[in-house]
């Protein structure tokens, strides 16, 4: 139990993390069916830009961060510009917009690898090394600002679509995009914003994330891949579903090595087991979105 | 009577191609017909079928290592190794296939690609078995009658291969299989009101692309004489998707040019860019999609048109 | 009319240059790749060590000219590089890429009787797993790094202790031989635990480890952002237990990346500082580059000087008398403790001397002084 209540914070970390960037992939999907597997690069892109600023160039953390979350907003746009924009204009099926993003993660984990020397690299902890007790709970500092940033963003995303009128039309071209339309919704507008909040938060996850895995050209995929299956278990359908998605999926990896007697090699293999069972029994996921 | 005739003659050039090469351009060859013929039954389950699958690499690395575990790790003869491991891709092909008849597009997509790195853990794993993180090595093709298939020769059963995973596919294709396939994939629910068993249908066509994965596997465990986990990683499962939908999904021109031309496309690029190869190629690919997202057989349907 | 001319007759020396014979040896790394962190250092330190050997008259009376493969970490590509490299009529084959990309180019030099070596990976099978007399291998080989860091360790009377690695091909295989070799001394593997490549975080097994009470860990592993995840546990939970690591720690960038968690870590070396060949060889790359080399990039500077020496002393670019000269080399390069010489005993292929490795510590966040040498 004391193990269990050690790794909770950790645990709930890497949690937050998966569902930041399950979050990245709905705020992507809902309005045009876009699954963007290039997130996991732009977390690696964002992580690169804090050990150029911050461990490069020392410049203060937030100062820092404020800046790569600025450059990933503007590259996020960037993409759908160029690789959606000009597909969906020309009436192309749905996978093909799909497969360009594929091929730009290709693009970005690739023009990092080459500007960068292979080796990883370190990206600094905005409140030091420490530890925190907290009641039962003990975790690094890292740990709490991780939790404390997430929440305070699926906060913020939660508001904005319940709360606000450009949100509640975020919703209606979810819902049904022909219909958005014809009420005046400017359809490429709220594309280009998803995809631009979608890198955005992709690079935070990345932030916070890669002062403990470090910057390295590899980071991207592992982590679309967590965030992808933290988004089926959670759901697609409301945006707390991708942290509680998250959250079980980190939960469920960490667990299973402390505990399952399983040999160590075959403890990767139970989460994935767990996401196929879980797509059979329920693939929609946790939640369920709202009629 | 006439096709049959055709299929032969383009085993008989592919072959005779093989005699004329050194030994470099025929390992590249072998490798190149192997992948062109993963991307047409590729191209079958998704282009025809609609099925998103990720785990159809998996197959190709079930086929190779069961034939070489049955060979070399429980003796049994050739032909009956073959039999097994038909088998087995079989058996495997069904447990996955039946299941996923439930699952529809990228749910289908996650749960082959959570298979397909299941696979290589197995693979990575399996101890004595699967020869673990170094996989199997040192053993070759067994004699057939006394006969020892090597070099061009080889490269001729590969070819012949080749043409009949195409030829099969053709056939299945213009049948009322392929009509029915079709139907499933472009709209399921109308396909089952006009009396299609939808479920069948899927399974067959999984299990069918699976087999014909699981042969070319087989054959390749002779190419190298190796198999070991990082062959069959999961980067191949992407690679095979984006040969078929750069040629064209659903159209078997359309595999046979993307596979070509992406299994070439490194070893044109290393030359002449060095280190940034792969960014040019995920370029290339972006560029590709863009300027064709139906495939670039678009292009040749475009110039055989204006020429008619 | 006269620069005409001049420009006329630069560029047919310069073409007659490039008709006169050279030797031409393949290499094949990894530019994009898994295994690029180790794969560029070393293949920098291999072009370099080619370059010097030019500059001094080259071999046998003519330039080495390299002809460079990148097989991105594919062992199914490496095996047709190989093929092209020996069409190319390419004498020797240098592996410069994953370990199993190195075995799969083996099919193609056993059959094809052409002369192969890695001078850099140190997956023991890769000499035994094929009866292979053309390939040899001179990296440091894991079983060797075992027993030089139970030998410093043997005055600490290790009874029980944790091993860990990641899910690498190479990080298992010397974690199979990390136990080997312990289990060999009779100390007794507690537990053992695996951090997946892609982990963001090791704590769960770092508990399994603490729960286990080991009087030392292992580390295995050969994953540098793995392995820095498995310090920060250890940090965290504030163990106390010593640390001993395979030579994936000597690599100098976990003085940045690991900063605050490496002081007090042992770990097994193939390189002394302070060795005078190794002065000598950080100097000349210095001027000649303008870069700090660091020991990845001596793996590939011996392995091409190794060559270059094979050949010399065959006296030809035949390739079974290239064979018979390596089997019969000794030699004393970068690597390796102080008088540490290269050679391949009784026929075996493996040319790392068992003795040849040494025990650092680190010092702070500096990767600190040689604190025992060899097996003894």
């Amino acid at each position: 139990m004391q193990d269990f209540l050690e790794l909770a914070v950790g645990a709930a970390a890497s949690g937050c993390v998966y569902g930041l960037l399950a979050l990245a992939y709905l705020l992507m999907i809902r309005p045009t069916g876009i699954i963007n597997f290039a997130v996991g690069e732009w977390a690696m892109v964002a992580s690169f830009g804090g050990f150029l600023l911050l461990s490069r160039y020392e410049w203060p953390y937030p100062l820092g961060m404020a800046a790569i979350l600025a450059f990933m907003l503007v590259l996020g746009w960037a993409t759908e510009r160029i690789t959606v924009r000009p597909l969906v204009e020309k009436g192309a099926p749905l996978l093909a917009p799909i497969l360009a993003l594929l091929g730009m993660l290709v693009v970005f984990r690739e023009a990092i690898s080459v500007s960068f020397p292979p080796d990883p690299h370190p990206v600094p902890f905005p409140f030091g090394l420490g530890r925190l007790e907290w009641g039962p709970f003990g975790g690094s500092y890292q740990s709490f600002f991780i939790i404390a940033t997430t929440l305070l963003v699926f906060i913020g995303v939660w508001l904005f679509f319940e709360r606000t009128v450009a949100g509640k039309s975020f919703e209606a071209v979810a819902l049904h995009r022909r219909a958005a339309a014809l009420m005046g919704i400017n359809l490429s507008r709220v594309t280009a914003l998803s995809f631009a909040a979608g890198a955005g938060i992709a690079g935070l996850a990345g932030l916070l994330v890669s002062p403990n895995i470090s910057a390295h050209y590899l980071m991207g995929i592992p982590l679309a891949i967590q965030g992808f299956t933290a988004l089926v278990i959670g759901g697609v359908g409301r945006v707390e579903g991708a942290l509680l998605g998250g959250l079980l999926l980190a939960f469920a990896e960490q667990m299973t090595v402390r505990y399952a007697p399983v040999p160590s090699g075959f403890a990767q293999g139970v989460p994935l087991l767990l996401l196929m069972v879980f797509l059979l029994l329920r693939p929609t996921g946790l939640l369920r979105a709202r009629a | 009577m006439k096709s049959a005739l055709r299929w032969v003659a383009a085993i008989a050039v592919l072959s005779a191609a093989a005699f004329f090469m050194s030994d470099y351009h025929n390992d590249v060859y072998r490798k190149l017909m192997l992948w062109v013929a993963l991307a047409l039954g590729y191209n079958f389950l998704f282009g025809v079928c609609g099925q998103v699958s990720f785990s159809h690499f998996a197959f190709y690395g079930i086929g190779a290592y069961s034939i070489v575990i049955l060979l070399f790790q429980a003796h049994l003869p050739l032909p009956v190794a073959i039999v097994c491991g038909l088998v087995l891709c079989v058996v495997f092909a069904l447990v996955v296939a039946i299941p996923s008849t439930r699952l529809e597009g990228f749910y289908l997509a996650l749960a082959t690609l959570a298979l397909g790195q299941l696979f290589i853990v197995v693979l990575n794993e399996g101890g004595s078995i699967t020869g673990g993180n170094g996989g199997i090595a040192n053993y070759r093709l067994p004699d057939i009658f006394g006969v020892r298939i090597r070099g061009p020769w080889y490269t001729a059963v590969i070819a012949t291969l080749l043409v009949g995973t195409l030829a099969l596919l053709w056939r299945l294709d213009h049948s009322w299989f392929g009509r029915a396939c079709r139907a499933v994939r472009d709209n399921a629910e109308a396909a089952a009101a006009m009396g299609v068993d939808v479920a069948r249908v899927k399974v067959i066509a999984f299990t069918l692309t699976a087999v014909l994965a699981g042969i070319a596997g087989m054959v390749y465990a002779f190419v190298d004489n190796t198999v070991n986990p990082p062959i069959f990683g999961i980067e191949n499962a992407f690679l095979l998707l984006f040969m078929v939908i750069v040629g064209g999904a659903g159209r078997h021109a359309g595999a046979v040019i993307g596979a070509v031309l992406l299994f070439l496309l490194p070893f044109w690029l290393s030359p002449v860019v060095g280190h940034h190869q792969a960014l040019v190629f995920g370029v290339l690919v972006v560029a590709a999609i863009l300027f064709q997202p139906r495939g670039l057989i678009g292009l040749w349907d475009r110039f055989s048109r204006s020429r008619s | 009319m006269k620069r005409f001319v001049a420009l006329l007759a630069a560029g047919l020396a310069a073409w007659g240059a490039h008709a006169q014979d050279t030797i031409k040896i393949g290499v094949i790394t990894d530019r994009v790749g898994v295994s690029k962190p180790y794969s560029e250092p070393s293949t920098e330190g291999l072009i370099f060590g080619a370059g010097e050997i030019n500059k001094r008259g080259g071999v046998l009376g003519k330039k080495i000219e390299l002809l460079v493969e990148d097989d991105q970490s594919r062992p199914d590509i490496s095996a047709a590089l190989a093929r092209k490299l020996i069409d190319q009529g390419a004498v020797f084959i240098l592996s410069m890429s994953l370990t199993p990309a190195t075995q799969q180019q083996q099919t193609v030099t056993m059959e094809s009787k052409t002369p192969q070596m890695t001078p850099m990976n140190s997956g023991d099978t890769l000499t035994t797993q094929l009866p292979n007399p053309y390939f040899w291998q001179t990296g440091p080989l894991g079983s060797i790094q075992i027993a030089t860091l139970l030998a410093h360790a043997r005055s600490k009377n290790l009874k029980r202790v944790a091993l860990i690695s990641d899910n690498s091909d190479l990080g298992q295989l010397l974690a199979r031989f990390f136990r080997g070799g312990l289990e060999k001394s009779g100390i007794q593997v507690v537990s053992e635990e695996v951090v997946p490549r892609g982990a963001t975080t090791a704590e769960p097994q770092m508990q399994k480890i603490r729960a286990a009470n080991p009087d030392a860990l292992f580390m295995a592993g050969v994953l540098t952002a793995e392995n820095v995840l498995i310090l920060r546990a250890y940090r965290q939970f504030g163990l106390k237990f010593p640390i001993h690591s395979s030579y994936n720690l000597s690599v100098p960038v976990y003085m940045s990346v690991g900063k605050g968690l490496v002081d007090g870590v042992t770990f097994v070396d193939a390189y002394d500082p302070d060795k005078a060949e190794v002065k000598e060889f950080v100097a000349a790359y210095k001027k000649e580059t303008g870069k700090e080399p660091f020991n990845l990039h001596g793996y590939g500077y011996d392995g091409i000087m190794m060559v270059a020496e094979a050949i010399k002393k065959a006296g030809t670019t035949d390739k079974e008398k290239i064979r018979e000269a390596m089997q019969a080399l000794t030699y004393k390069g970068v690597m390796g403790a102080k008088g540490m010489e290269y050679h391949f005993p009784e026929g075996k292929r493996a040319g790392f001397d068992p003795n040849g490795m040494v025990v650092r510590v680190y010092e702070g966040d500096k990767q600190g002084r040689v604190i025992h040498t060899g097996q003894k």
